[in-house]
């Protein structure tokens, strides 16, 4: 059975950078006090018209450059967001046209903030399956449209920016993806959710006592939230090392993403990881769900933080609830 | 290591609303005519959710069948996968809402959001898993609620006709004998012609994404907008070409194929791509006449009707192919 490596990795965010004195008015408080609820200063913001998939092919440009590789040796694309272009068809779509891929199947999965690591195994598995040889791995979000610009918003909006990030992952001789374990439980699901449009609300999706009520917005309920995502981080951070028999110790940099950076913190504290190894990655530009952990990765080897060899452990926390680990050697 | 292992359907199920919408019951709340719609689709009728229900609510009395079928328990499977274009609710996906129905918790899950071509992605999805030794039994399910998302006005018309609301389920799980089960999936997409079958909204490229004017005005962003005459050109060359593909690739041609389950999109299409592959009337099933297009869950429904007529004996060599909105399509070919 083929390995699968990481043989490439972009990211891409918007020009335009807004900073929580900015979203000020708008949420009815203090920039001081939006960074106090948050922990976030600053994100981007995509251009108006903008999708997911114009960040995208930024990122998989970047990504496929630094594999050496074009759009034309893609043989997969596999598109994780939770903010898609439009209702349908998916983001992959239009990201195959937008590089200009041979007609190669896109794959849009939806597991919200874990969903890079949820596309990142699904395009392991196609390559070690002898399914796919080079598969482009997309993750973008823009979150920016979908947020509400109120008061009552004002916990909850700071936390998010629009960016993308990509993969190129492919057959290998030596296995790049040490250990990959996901988890889903969907018991508390309502805490970190939006309900609208709703296919299941009869007799139409989407109503103005709905609207009105702003039920098409992201609802948050982050005293709830946190401490079940501080435990699932600290958890899966020992599942997945465990998973691939290798010690915290010889891990160079660990990626915790969590749309709070100060409670992914925690998490890695506990979980007793070297704090100097860590990057939560909501620090940089706040929490950008599905795209955070590539970005921060391709950050990682810009800076030279990382580099061909070097263990990371990447691990996620999100909405459905979903989470998961995947440790890869570079 | 463990030894590669081809893939195998399990077990199926199926699950449909309860109220049937005839043609005739469209021509009340929409100038058209009984003939037009099944001369053009060959469509009879659907069916239509009458209360608030969710593709996971139809979802998950398919998945109950398919493990029953299978023999397996919710809580040994390692994965769920669901197919739909028409989520419950924005985030998260349908799947998490099958999850918690299924009562099981863990494993991970997650949706896949391909369209027409949906069932036909999962499969590939599933197959890898099982493949690589990372899951022995995935669920995947196609759940759509179509009807609160049609225009049922005159101006809606050539969309809401075709489409209808229901579900199907497929667990798989390990096979050892790589002549049987999936022998071969093929995917593929070309998003130039992405808008010619879409809903628009909820975009995030437009902001806000949604507006309140978008509720109710005529040609809303919410309604499926399609280009029917490009969908169905497309149609009949993608679905002879991937057919032929999945065939080759095992060394195959069309006279070895069994049955073909062409997704439902409708019953012209599915004539015509039968016609150019030669294949006589009994080796291909279609159900459109009685449920519409169902989307993601076209396929499994056919297939476990197919089954349960006993048009699939074991050993029949079965052909899945798909095309839709996307474009997507793709075909997997499998060994019963």
């Amino acid at each position: 059975m083929p390995a699968s490596a990481v043989l490439g990795c972009g990211r891409h965010l918007p020009a335009r950078t807004v900073t929580d004195e900015e979203l000020a008015r708008d949420l009815g408080a203090s920039g001081a006090r939006l960074a106090e609820l948050t922990g976030v200063t600053r994100r981007h913001h995509a251009d108006d018209g903008h999708g997911p998939s114009d960040l995208a092919r930024e990122a998989a440009l970047a990504a496929l450059a630094s594999a050496g590789l074009g759009p034309a040796d893609v043989d997969l694309i596999v598109f994780a967001t939770m903010t898609p272009d439009i209702a349908f068809p998916g983001s992959g779509c239009f990201l195959q046209e937008k590089l200009g891929c041979r007609t190669v199947g896109a794959l849009d999965v939806r597991a919200q903030c874990a969903g890079a690591l949820f596309a990142l195994a699904t395009a392991d598995r196609f390559v070690r399956a002898g399914a796919a040889e080079r598969v482009l791995v997309a993750c973008a979000e823009v979150h920016s449209t979908a947020l509400d610009y109120a008061p009552r918003a004002a916990a909850v909006t700071p936390y998010f920016g629009d960016g993308a990030g990509a993969l190129v992952l492919g057959a290998a001789r030596e296995p790049g993806v040490l250990a990959a374990v996901l988890h889903s439980d969907p018991d508390r699901l309502e805490r970190f959710w939006c309900e609208f449009p709703a296919s299941r609300h009869y007799p139409a999706r989407m109503d103005r006592e709905a609207y009105r009520a702003g039920r098409h917005y992201y609802q948050l309920d982050a005293a709830a939230v946190h401490p079940q995502a501080r435990e699932a981080l600290v958890a899966v951070t020992r599942e997945v090392l465990a998973r691939a028999a290798v010690p915290a110790e010889r891990v160079a940099l660990f990626l915790v993403h969590y749309l709070d950076a100060r409670v992914a913190r925690e998490a890695a504290e506990a979980a007793h990881l070297p704090g100097e190894r860590v990057v939560a990655t909501a620090e940089a530009a706040g929490h950008i769900a599905a795209a955070g952990i590539p970005i921060a990765l391709a950050d990682a080897l810009a800076a030279g933080r990382v580099g061909k060899g070097d263990l990371v452990c990447c691990v996620a926390f999100g909405a459905g609830m979903s989470w998961g680990g995947v440790l890869l050697r570079l | 290591m463990d030894e590669t292992v081809n893939s195998r359907i399990l077990g199926l199920g199926h699950h449909l609303p309860e109220r049937v919408v005839t043609n005739q019951d469209l021509t009340r709340l929409m100038d058209t005519s009984e003939e037009w719609i099944e001369q053009r689709t060959g469509i009879r009728e659907r069916r239509f959710i009458s209360a608030d229900m969710g593709g996971a609510d139809l979802g998950e009395r398919a998945a109950r069948e398919a493990l029953r079928e299978a023999g397996i328990a919710a809580g040994d499977l390692d994965l769920v996968i669901l197919g739909s274009l028409s989520p419950d609710i924005d985030f998260p996906g349908t799947a998490s809402l099958l999850q918690r129905k299924l009562g099981v918790r863990g494993m991970p899950v997650m949706d896949v959001r391909n369209q027409c071509s949906g069932f036909v992605y999962m499969l590939a999805v599933a197959d890898a898993w099982i493949r690589s030794g990372d899951a022995r039994y995935v669920l995947v399910v196609g759940a759509e609620i179509h009807s609160t998302g049609l225009d049922l006005s005159t101006l809606g018309r050539e969309v809401a006709v075709i489409f209808g609301d229901g579900a199907g389920a497929a667990v798989l799980g390990p096979e050892p004998d790589r002549r049987r089960g999936i022998l071969s999936t093929h995917l593929h997409s070309e998003g130039r012609y992405a808008e010619k079958l879409m809903v628009e909204a909820a975009s995030s490229r437009v902001r806000p994404r949604v507006t309140e004017e978008m509720l109710d005005q005529p040609g809303s962003r919410l309604w499926p907008r399609m280009e029917g005459r490009y969908v169905f050109k497309h149609a009949v060359t993608r679905f002879p070409e991937v057919i032929r593909e999945a065939l080759a690739h095992n060394g195959c041609t069309t006279a070895d194929l069994d049955l073909l389950i062409p997704h439902q999109a409708n019953l012209r299409i599915s004539q015509l791509v039968a016609m150019g592959l030669e294949l006589p009337e009994e080796k291909v099933f279609n159900n459109i006449q009685r449920y519409g297009n169902t989307t993601a869950a076209s396929i499994p429904i056919a297939l476990h009707e197919a089954v349960q007529e006993g048009r699939v004996r074991p050993g029949a060599l079965v052909c899945l192919a798909a095309f839709g909105a996307g474009f997507t399509w793709g075909a997997a070919l499998m060994r019963w």
